[in-house]
């Protein structure tokens, strides 16, 4: 037996791949074990998804149609469609993701230039990637629930909650590409005699703009689908009408509803933003800036 | 430290060059340029043409020695008295051939006017006067990346010009360039150093070329700069094998 084992470890030996292969494999059974997960339980859950599919479908979309009374803001328009949950919880998601993006813009930027070890001067670079760290430690949803604690239920809390987010994330992610810009339009300015805030506003931020454009089309990308969770803990947007279907009432068949109208949008959104962000990253042998109209009318992608 | 010559625009003064102590590119490099002249630097690749140009830029610091412009040492040179052009140029490549001239003039520019990016009027015409100088009036608004090799160090010159500076350290502005734009940008240079009494310092892999219109060419021959004779051609031009 021990012959055995002692010739398996032999050819182990000269196959790595097949020995990191069980390496894997025992790492994800110790893991499973320690996690205490227990496979039977799915028996348990297609007996629930039954019940809960039974519940969901068909997808009440009177979400779209009716108008909900109890929204928060008031809604103020005549039309029944244009107050119900779906469309005001998708706008609220919407706007939320489109300030906090804004404002994470804004604050990120010179945030980043600071963190820049090609623009700033190392320690100053440290203490701002740390704290550009700290704001990604907490993930949105539990900025979102200080947030509320804050300043109260509603929209408010969920955009200061992205925004916390997106400065640490887009933050991380501009001074990145910051870092990457050519050395020698910085060198230019240097030799010039320019402060380091010039050489940042004037150099290095234009010279790594389709970057900055493009992270931050991709941010609100990303800040459309998590403002639609934050609502779940009460800080607006759509995220605020599953919860209402959700925790009270149950009412699946609505929650789907809902649940497809995000989907659609999200995907419109992401679409939309894909065909932006390409013309800003493709280049075949030269970086090209686009103009907002050659962007916007283009024939073709 | 200071020089009481107001001619002298560069002075590097036993500067031991490059990055390691113990093992630097040059050593002992004693180099005067005064105003009005252009200086051509020749030299093997990799031999430290650009790395020379870098300190003189004060860019990097001497290993040893000292290097002043103007009569300030480089590191502390009055703001905007050095344009560099790289041998890559520099150019914001994202943004037009206005902004790109504009920014030459940053360094003379009123802070309220940087922070509030308004530049004044004279800065506008002194933009548009370069532009023009250098011949690129209908290309005011393209986007440099559009440009030829040519037009970019048209551009990259028509910044230093904005600049107003007293010194250009050109790194290899000519190559790359067919006979008739070089001839051009030869000519600009030529204009800049002998109307506004700017001192420059050029590199170029042309030796031939460089006798044609500098007033002296420097050798970096070895871990040495020679100053030589123009008239001794044998000896000015590098050969084969030079290290």
């Amino acid at each position: 037996m021990s012959n055995r084992i002692v010739d398996f470890f032999h050819f182990l030996k000269n196959r790595p791949i097949l020995r990191s292969g069980i390496y894997l494999i025992l790492l994800v059974i110790l893991t499973i074990r320690h996690l205490e997960i227990n496979f039977a339980d799915f028996s348990r859950a297609s007996t629930n998804l039954t019940i809960l599919m039974g519940e969901a479908f068909p997808p009440d979309f009177s979400v779209i149609t009716d108008r909900a009374a109890w929204s928060k803001p008031q809604c103020t328009f005549e039309a029944d469609w244009a107050c119900s949950p779906a469309i005001i919880g998708i706008t609220q998601t919407l706007e939320i993701a489109f300030l906090s993006t804004i404002f994470g813009m804004v604050i990120s930027l010179p945030l980043a230039a600071m963190a820049a070890t090609n623009l700033s001067p190392p320690w100053l670079a440290q203490i701002t990637r740390q704290i550009l760290s700290a704001l990604r430690v907490l993930p949105s949803l539990i900025w979102a629930l200080i947030f509320v604690i804050l300043v109260g239920l509603g929209p408010f809390a969920g955009v200061l909650a992205m925004t916390m987010y997106t400065v640490g994330y887009l933050g991380k992610l501009q001074y990145e590409a910051l870092e990457g810009v050519s050395r020698e339009p910085l060198e230019v300015a240097r030799a010039m005699g320019l402060p380091r805030w010039q050489i940042a506003r004037f150099f290095a931020i234009p010279e790594a703009s389709n970057a900055l454009i493009s992270q931050m089309l991709f941010m609100f990308e990303y800040n459309v689908r998590h403002g639609s969770v934050i609502g779940l803990v009460g800080a607006g947007g759509i995220g605020y009408y599953l919860n209402y279907y959700l925790s009270p009432f149950q009412l699946y068949d609505r929650v789907l509803a809902l649940i497809i109208v995000m989907y659609v949008v999200v995907v419109i959104i992401d679409q939309v933003s894909l065909r932006v962000r390409r013309k800003f990253i493709d280049s075949k042998d030269q970086i090209q800036r686009p103009r907002w109209r050659e962007v916007i009318f283009s024939r073709k992608n | 430290m200071g020089l009481s010559n107001d001619q002298l625009r560069l002075h590097f003064s036993n500067a031991s060059i490059g990055f390691e102590t113990e093992n630097p590119l040059l050593k002992d490099v004693n180099l005067t340029i005064n105003s009005g002249e252009i200086v051509g630097l020749i030299g093997r690749s990799g031999i430290g043409k650009t790395t020379l140009l870098r300190t003189a830029a004060g860019l990097l610091s001497p290993l040893s020695g000292s290097v002043e412009c103007c009569c300030d040492l480089t590191m502390n040179a009055k703001r905007g008295s050095i344009a560099l052009i790289p041998q890559r140029l520099g150019l914001i490549q994202h943004q037009s051939v206005g902004y790109n001239v504009l920014m030459g003039a940053l360094p003379g520019a009123k802070y309220l006017q940087t922070v509030l990016s308004l530049p004044s009027r004279e800065i506008q015409e002194a933009t548009k006067d370069a532009i023009r100088a250098v011949g690129l009036s209908d290309k005011v608004f393209e986007s440099v990346n559009r440009l030829s090799g040519g037009q970019q160090r048209r551009v990259a010159i028509a910044r230093a010009m904005v600049q107003n500076p007293r010194l250009i350290l050109a790194d290899e502005c000519l190559g790359e360039l067919d006979a008739e734009t070089a001839k051009e940008i030869i000519e600009l240079l030529r204009s800049l150093a002998k109307e506004k009494d700017i001192a420059i310092c050029i590199v170029d892999h042309n030796p031939l070329r460089a006798r044609t219109f500098c007033d002296r060419l420097l050798q970096l021959r070895g871990n040495s700069l020679i100053e030589f004779d123009n008239l001794n051609e044998k000896h000015s031009l590098p050969q084969a094998g030079d290290r």
